[in-house]
């Protein structure tokens, strides 16, 4: 027993005591192979899966070096047989590689014969394999090779692909880090350096950081490492014009090099932002815009929030694996579960933070959570109960007993900034009534939602009512508090998102507040529970209190 | 002969005869008469093959020099004979080493005799027909072959001019075994390099191929010893004298080994090796509780056939998330260590004994579950050790083509602990943590003990797989503690001689043995604490103390399992904790105690916020209930004394309730002088008159009847009675006095009626009718039987008589040709 902070346990989950005084170097030496699951406050949970173990291999790490680490700080002795399976499986990885032939193009070649035989064989893979060359060979046609590379990891033998990147068409792009047009200077922080150097040696993959923890600059350096052009795929047009303010005010590019491609626009520059929406309006049955990937010879493709990339761009995503491509996410829980093909079209996890050790370092603010527990009037609990089952959620979130509970928490952060984020438009509109506040939703133009933005800025509105619209990708900076009251039932990456509103480190470093108003003893509260998991496991202890404690005369000093 | 190793015996001193019974045990069972049954005991086949056995393959390979060696005629040979053939070859072994074998058989009396006239047990030669993997001599073969070896030139000659295809068979029969069998029909070919004696063959292909076997046997180097004529298979033995030739660079033996192959693997950490296992220990003992706790709840039942069914044992493994064979073996081993049992259930389907059986936990179970980690885990690697069952071959098919089940007699192999121990002993004699490859475990196998190794590979990687599994190797090689334990289970047979009744043996007396110390020092201590997260995840750091195990078992959910446990608190958990009997404090002081980190206050309130509710909604059970308005009367009803055996219950102001049944409630309640009113399911007041018993309504006796009373008749009615009783008379002396003429007529039945009796009864039919007369009328009824008839015709037309029966007072018709006879009433 040596002791270590490291537990390993046989359904090849690792528990880390972050107490120990070895848990830091351990959590260096298990980062490449496993992934981060949970983070709580005692105990994170990395898990070992196949893909995690590929990826270490495919990053030079030998089943050796894996296994030795786990010895290494394990606490207790680790079963034979997980050791076993841990060698058996990272030895399937690159016995098969897609690489480029100077005379047959791009092929699959076998080091293992008998792996090359079997594979294709298999059914999943008819249609992407071409005509054999020889015993160890068989050509690929181009346009398959991301289809061929998944097809292969379901199958379990995942290929090295050495086939590269294209460069793409070249573009001079800086980082403008001793800061540009009289601005200050600044310098990327230490983990984002890290990420866009764990994603430039990788060549394609995904960096999962807080929200509020400046992804947008993680973006920018790798296109200053990459220089060429590159296609940007934001959420929607708001987000897209944040992209580009920042581009502009961090890195070299001017207001000419950066186009927009959206539902208003149609500009395609060296740079250019295009909006998910946009690429997946059909006419007629098809897609319209998707020349836009052809349009230019890129060099870089960056999807921002890649957990929302839609089914369609899936597809197109698989016939450009010969160009780099940066996956940004906060939250990389799918409630469709299709983690699984973010990883293999996009490329694997290559960098991943937990929340709590970027809130200790300063770069987002620290948060506290709290869950207000309203009890609905009799009346109320009576139609609560009598409801059809669809109905009841709606019935429970929007209940009007919340609105003083809204209210009082409005007024204890009179001086701060506070967003009230719903789901219900009618529920909103109460609330703007009540609260007398604006509201913003899926109606509002453009115009008027960068108005208003722009005026909770500047702190002329100190509290602003917005929709799901509000879920992603608005950098209101100084938003201090957020008072949820309703969601799209038990979404986690929802709740994660709209805490990330209030992330952004603040000016005099003030302590940012999360509220998320429940019925109680509904299904409200059961969402709830579940909406909080993926910020629990971050080590968000949520604090559960009364509304009759908001309410009441005497109110708990809040720092 | 016989005689010379019978006195051999006797010649011996006691000690050197007790040294021979001592080696070979399976003398002395039965004890012999005298030294003359000894002698033929020790010569015979089995105890002359079971030395055999447990010889390595050095000194079986001095034995078949001492063998060869023997004189012809004398059957004897000396230690310079042996020394100089087991020398002969290139690597000369030692001449020491090679003493020291002859040493060891003949203290077996495999050799015995002075050295100068050593002799061998001549069953040796039955037992292994073929020493050194050498032929009969050419003598004993065939007599042109033995000419041919009488020269050694002309032989070496031969060999040499064999063409490839035919040197190829020489050295592959050269190097043992002698004997080859032949294919039909290849002798029939022509030999290689003659095929031009054949005319070619067009439709079949060319010309023929030559058979280099045909070739060796056309020039004497091989020798058909049976079959090989039309078509049938043959044998071939290649004669002693060409098998010494082509052996002369390998030496007369063959290539000689006097030591085991080395192990060419780098000793590993004997810590990592410990560790591995110990991990794997940990997961053998966790897993089989699982398994175990799993047939515990759902009993599986026994094949008739015996066994487990298939579908049960996947269905088994999917339950604990293992594979199947690692589930069969756990459940194998799990049984052999007396923790699985068959409970008999008789009548499930049949109401014979012991038809249907199931499989689960014995009350050992329960012993085993309290033990440690380390004695638990001890206790299945015994039971592995000793259990004569071959875990291995379950999935497989047998003889029959059935696939072979757990714990079915099929897997039954009595050479299975022994197969164990070899393997295990082999690695045990290696240096501490190393660890071979699975083949050189076998090449160690085979050099040690030829005979009992071939062709048990198979049991012996599966050996190897097991200890694997069961954490008795980590990391390919033996555990310090695996060790431990294989010397005592040794040491533990070897004294279970001595000591039946295992009084001496080490653990007896409660203490544990060397190997659980060993292995308890590898694993984590039991933890008394666990951690409790803000995601309501606790995380046990270590195995659980079974008090602390206890407490979690009731209060959340496990979701990850093995050095350590993770455990979930839900809604759901902490309200069967509530439901098992905590209350909310009880879990507020649980978790204030065992948390080594402060409780989350999201804990705090979740347990607060299901202990609030918990108990909201109570249901029970009663017999009847009392409901009334008027609480005032209930209140009275609860207090009156006289109604105390009714245990009457408020459960609210109008409500009160009985353990009894609602008829017993309401004559008690009547009798204490209350009104009850009963109501049905539906509230309904139940209205009941009181209700009487009563048979089947009878028809009542209408009249008394005297029965010596004499009946008063009317007058009118005598009359009619004596009228109908004469009338009776009348007809019954009608009957009888039917004239002879109609019954005779009538009782005619042989031959057909008279013709002229026939027309007369017509005639008198006819003038009957005319007169309106009575007439006797014989006829055949439509069954054939014959009767007759007193009537008064009334007409006669279309083939019929109709007639009047003034007795009946019926019209008769009569069919004319069934009338016999006719007579007039006189």
């Amino acid at each position: 027993m040596s002791g270590g902070p490291l537990i390993v346990q046989s359904d090849k989950t690792l528990l880390l005591e972050i107490d120990h005084p070895d848990a830091q170097a351990c959590r260096m030496a298990i980062a490449p192979f496993a992934e981060l699951e949970r983070s709580p406050e005692h105990v994170h949970t990395y898990r070992l899966t196949p893909l995690g173990l590929w990826n270490a291999r495919a990053a030079g790490h030998d089943a050796e070096g894996v296994v030795d680490a786990l010895i290494t700080y394990s606490r207790y002795p680790v079963p034979h047989a997980l050791l076993v399976d841990v060698a058996e499986t990272m030895d399937r990885y690159g016995r098969l590689q897609v690489a480029n032939d100077p005379v047959h193009g791009l092929v699959l070649r076998g080091l293992d014969r008998l792996v090359l035989i079997e594979v294709a064989k298999s059914k999943k893979l008819a249609g992407m394999l071409g005509a054999k060359i020889d015993d160890d060979t068989i050509a690929v046609h181009p346009s398959e090779r991301g289809r061929l590379k998944q097809a292969l990891l379901k199958l379990g033998w995942p290929a090295e692909d050495l086939a590269g990147y294209v460069d793409g068409e070249a573009h001079p792009i800086e980082l403008a880090e001793a800061g540009k047009n009289g601005g200050k200077p600044w310098t990327l922080r230490s983990y984002q350096r890290e990420a866009v150097e764990a994603f430039w040696a990788g060549g394609s993959g995904v960096v999962v950081l807080p929200c509020g923890a400046g992804k947008t600059l993680v973006g920018a350096a790798a296109m200053a490492e990459a220089k060429a052009t590159t296609l940007i795929l934001v959420t929607n047009t708001v987000a897209g014009r944040q992209w580009k303010r920042e581009l502009i005010a961090r890195t070299s590019l001017t207001e000419d090099e950066i186009g927009e491609y959206s539902g208003e626009r149609k500009e395609i520059r060296p740079v250019t932002i295009a909006t998910y929406q946009v690429l997946t309006s059909r006419r007629k049955g098809a897609f319209t815009h998707l020349d836009l990937f052809g349009a230019r010879d890129w060099g870089l493709v960056v999807y921002d929030e890649v957990h929302l990339l839609p089914a369609p761009i899936f597809r197109f995503t698989a016939d450009l694996q010969a160009r780099r491509r940066l996956g940004l996410t906060a939250t990389l829980v799918r409630e469709d579960g299709r983690e699984g093909d973010v990883f293999s079209l996009i490329g694997p996890k290559r960098y991943d933070a937990p929340w709590k050790d970027i809130e200790a370092q300063g770069w987002i603010a620290p948060a506290e959570c709290t869950e207000v527990r309203v009890t609905l009037t009799d009346a109320e609990r009576l139609a609560y109960a009598t409801a059809e089952a669809e109905e009841r959620y709606r019935m429970a979130a929007t209940a009007r007993t919340k609105l003083p509970v809204v209210r009082a928490l409005v007024r204890r952060h009179a001086d701060d900034q506070v967003l009230v984020i719903g789901g219900y438009i009618d529920q909103l509109h109460q609330l703007g009534e009540y609260l007398d506040a604006p509201i913003v939703q899926g109606s509002t133009t453009n115009k008027e939602r960068e108005r208003l933005f722009d005026a909770f800025r500047a702190g002329e509105i100190r509290t602003l009512v917005i929709s799901k619209v509000g879920n992603f990708s608005i950098d209101l900076p100084e938003a201090a508090v957020a008072i949820q009251v309703s969601g799209t039932f038990g979404s986690r990456q929802e709740e994660a998102q709209r805490l990330g509103r209030v992330l952004r480190p603040k000016a005099d470093r003030r302590q940012a507040h999360f509220y998320t108003v429940v019925s109680r003893d509904t299904i409200d509260t059961e969402y709830a529970a579940h909406r909080q998991r993926f910020l629990a496991e971050q080590g968000y202890a949520y604090t559960i209190v009364d509304a009759d404690d908001v309410l009441g005369p005497s109110l708990p000093t809040v720092d | 002969m016989t005689t010379s190793l019978a006195d051999h015996l006797r010649s011996l001193p006691d000690d050197s005869l007790a040294a021979l019974l001592q080696q070979r045990p399976d003398l002395v069972v039965p004890v012999p008469a005298d030294l003359g049954a000894l002698a033929t005991r020790a010569r015979s086949r089995v105890s002359v093959a079971r030395a055999l056995d447990g010889l390595d393959q050095f000194t079986l390979q001095i034995l078949d020099a001492a063998r060869l060696t023997r004189h012809p005629d004398e059957g004897t040979t000396t230690v310079e004979a042996v020394l100089a053939t087991a020398t002969a070859g290139p690597n000369p072994p030692a001449p020491d080493t090679v003493r020291a074998a002859l040493r060891r058989l003949r203290d077996l009396f495999l050799l015995y005799g002075p050295e100068g006239g050593l002799r061998v047990v001549e069953s040796v030669d039955e037992v292994s027909p073929y020493p050194a993997g050498l032929g009969r001599p050419a003598s004993e073969l065939d007599p042109a072959t033995a000419a041919l070896c009488a020269d050694p030139a002309k032989l070496r000659r031969t060999v040499l001019a064999a063409p490839a295809s035919a040197r190829a068979i020489l050295d592959r029969l050269a190097a043992g075994p002698p004997v080859g069998s032949v294919p039909p029909g290849a002798l029939q070919a022509p030999a290689t390099g003659a095929e031009g004696s054949v005319p070619p063959d067009p439709t079949n292909g060319g010309a023929p191929t030559g058979s280099p076997v045909r070739w060796l046997i056309d020039n004497r180097l091989l020798v058909l010893v049976s079959g090989g004529r039309a078509g049938a298979t043959g044998t071939v033995e290649l004669p002693r004298e060409v098998g010494l030739l082509l052996r002369r660079d390998t030496g007369p033996l063959g290539p000689l080994r006097t030591a085991p192959p080395p192990v060419a693997a780098a000793p590993r950490e004997p810590k990592a090796v410990d560790s591995a296992g110990a991990g794997q220990a940990m997961e053998v003992v966790r897993h089989t509780e699982a398994l175990l706790e799993q047939l515990s709840v759902e009993p599986v039942p026994l094949l008739r056939s015996g066994g487990l069914g298939v579908r049960e044992l996947r269905r088994l493994a999917r339950a604990v998330g293992l594979d199947e064979p690692t589930t069969a073996l756990l459940l194998e081993v799990a049984y052999a260590a007396a923790l699985l049992g068959a409970l008999d259930l008789p009548g499930a389907t049949t109401g014979r004994y012991g038809a249907d059986q199931q499989v689960l936990p014995t009350a050992g179970y329960e012993v085993w579950r309290t033990g440690s980690l380390a004695q638990r885990w001890e206790q299945l690697a015994r039971g592995w050790l000793a259990m004569s069952r071959q875990a291995g071959l379950v999935g497989q098919r047998d003889d029959r083509d059935r696939p072979i089940t757990v714990l079915s007699p099929e897997a039954e192999r009595a050479g299975a602990p022994a197969a164990r121990r070899a393997v295990l002993g082999v690695l045990a004699d290696l240096a501490p943590a190393t660890a071979p490859t699975v083949d050189e475990v076998l090449a160690l196998l085979e050099w040690r003990s030829p005979r009992r190794s071939r062709g048990r590979e198979t049991a012996h990687r599966q050996v190897l797989t097991e200890a694997a599994t069961l954490g008795v190797t980590g990391l390919g090689a033996l555990t310090s503690y695996g060790r431990l334990l294989l010397a005592e289970v040794t040491a533990t047979d070897e004294r279970g001689q001595e000591d039946p009744l295992g009084l001496l043996a080490e653990g007896a007396g409660g203490e544990p043995s060397t190997a659980v110390r060993a292995l308890d020092a590898l694993l984590p201590a039991p933890v008394d604490h666990f951690l409790v997260q803000a995601d309501l995840t606790v995380v046990v750091p270590g195995p659980p103390e079974p008090a602390l195990a206890g407490e979690l078992e009731a209060v959340a959910e496990p979701e990850s399992a093995g050095g350590a446990s993770v455990h979930r608190l839900t809604t759901a958990s902490i309200r069967r904790a509530l439901d098992a009997g905590y209350s909310g404090d009880d879990l507020h002081a649980l978790f204030a105690r065992r948390s080594r980190t402060p409780v989350p206050q999201g804990l705090t309130y979740l347990i607060d916020d299901v202990a609030r509710r918990h108990g909201g909604l109570r249901a029970g059970s009663a017999g009847g209930y009392l409901r009334s308005d008027d609480e005032a009367l209930l209140a009275e009803v609860l207090a009156d004394r006289r109604l105390e055996s009714l245990a009457l219950r408020r459960l609210a102001p109008t409500v009160l309730v009985t353990p009894y049944q609602s008829k017993l409630l309401l004559t008690t309640l009547r009798d204490a002088g209350y009104a009850p009113v009963p109501e049905d399911a539906s509230g309904a007041a139940v209205l009941a008159r009181p209700k009487t018993r009563r048979a089947p309504t009878r028809v009542p006796a209408s009249r008394a009847v005297d029965p010596l009373a004499t009946p008063r008749l009317a007058m009118p009615r005598l009359l009619g009675v004596v009228e109908q009783i004469r009338r009776g008379e009348a007809a019954a002396r009608a009957a009888r006095r039917a004239p002879a003429s109609v019954r005779t007529a009538a009782g005619a039945r042989t031959g057909p009626v008279p013709v002229h009796s026939h027309a007369d009864a017509i005639a008198v039919l006819q003038q009957a009718v005319r007169d309106k007369a009575l007439v006797w009328v014989g006829y055949v009824d439509a069954h054939g039987a014959t009767a007759s008839r007193l009537v008064r015709p009334v007409s006669i037309g279309a083939g019929y008589l109709r007639a009047e029966d003034e007795r009946t007072e019926m019209l008769h018709t009569f069919a004319l040709h069934r009338i016999t006879a006719a007579v007039r009433e006189k």
